[in-house]
């Protein structure tokens, strides 16, 4: 998920040329290669959900291969952030409480 | 008052992925399964279609990532020629189909999907056989099924 505040949020660059997107989330950036997504509209400051493969290059460089990917503006970031440490919380107590 | 714990098995309990991997199965009933003590069938979803294996009047198999694991799921596209559904009435097992090749062409790759059906194991694998698909369009609901999964869990599920 990408995102931040109103200059720092969401798609920052995008190439028509190579496919690279580079979106930021709290001031990190992160390429992801969208090559196979060519039906996406990508409008610089839109919020994008990527799903896809992780990939390390020499230089120790992450690019995300995207295997699918939506616009989501409009989403409730707030709500967003807020569910997903809610979750870790979930995830942390009831995978403790499956092994014990 | 009624003091029997409340049953889970006849309705589409709401579970994240990585809890819908945790349940096991109830050795009398291959259809019944666990979770965390209570019995259940039946489950409601909502991921986003990573994966989509086709067989036209046969069945599409695919894939929802709700970011915590991902759920196989199968919706069977064969009601008018299998013979496992023989015993229904033709008119129904009609609608059934007609429905289901409706949800087949609303399950494209990417899209995010609330999906409901019945769990069951194929090849020591868990799966849901789908009877109910539904594609989300606002932005929030991945959000909103999460905090419905965890509520869900804390006071219900897992007490």
């Amino acid at each position: 998920m990408s995102m931040a505040d109103a200059n720092d949020l969401g798609l920052q660059e995008y190439s028509v040329e190579t496919a690279i997107a580079v979106i930021a989330d709290h001031g990190a950036t992160l390429k992801v290669d969208t090559q196979h997504l060519r039906e996406l509209s990508f409008r610089i400051g839109s919020i994008f959900q990527f799903i896809g493969e992780l990939n390390i290059q020499p230089n120790n460089e992450a690019i995300l291969q995207a295997r699918t990917g939506r616009n989501v503006d409009g989403i409730d970031l707030d709500l967003y952030y807020q569910s997903l440490q809610q979750l870790r919380q979930f995830q942390a107590k009831h995978m403790k409480n499956a092994t014990t | 008052m009624d003091q029997r714990p409340l049953s889970l098995l006849h309705i589409h309990v709401k579970l994240l992925g990585f809890s819908l991997h945790s349940i096991t199965p109830w050795p009398n009933n291959p259809s019944i399964f666990y979770l965390n003590g209570k019995r259940i069938s039946r489950v409601e979803i909502l991921g986003v279609v990573t994966s989509r294996d086709y067989k036209p009047n046969k069945f599409l198999r695919f894939t929802l990532d709700d970011g915590t694991h991902s759920i196989t799921c199968i919706l069977w596209l064969n009601h008018l020629t299998s013979p496992f559904f023989a015993s229904r009435q033709p008119a129904t097992l009609r609608v059934i189909s007609d429905w289901a090749k409706c949800f087949a062409d609303d399950i494209q790759f990417g899209k995010v999907a609330r999906v409901r059906g019945r769990v069951s194991s194929y090849r020591g694998d868990l799966q849901v056989t789908v009877s109910d698909v539904f594609i989300e369009r606002d932005p929030d609901a991945e959000t909103l099924h999460r905090l419905d999964c965890i509520s869900l869990g804390r006071r219900c599920y897992f007490v």
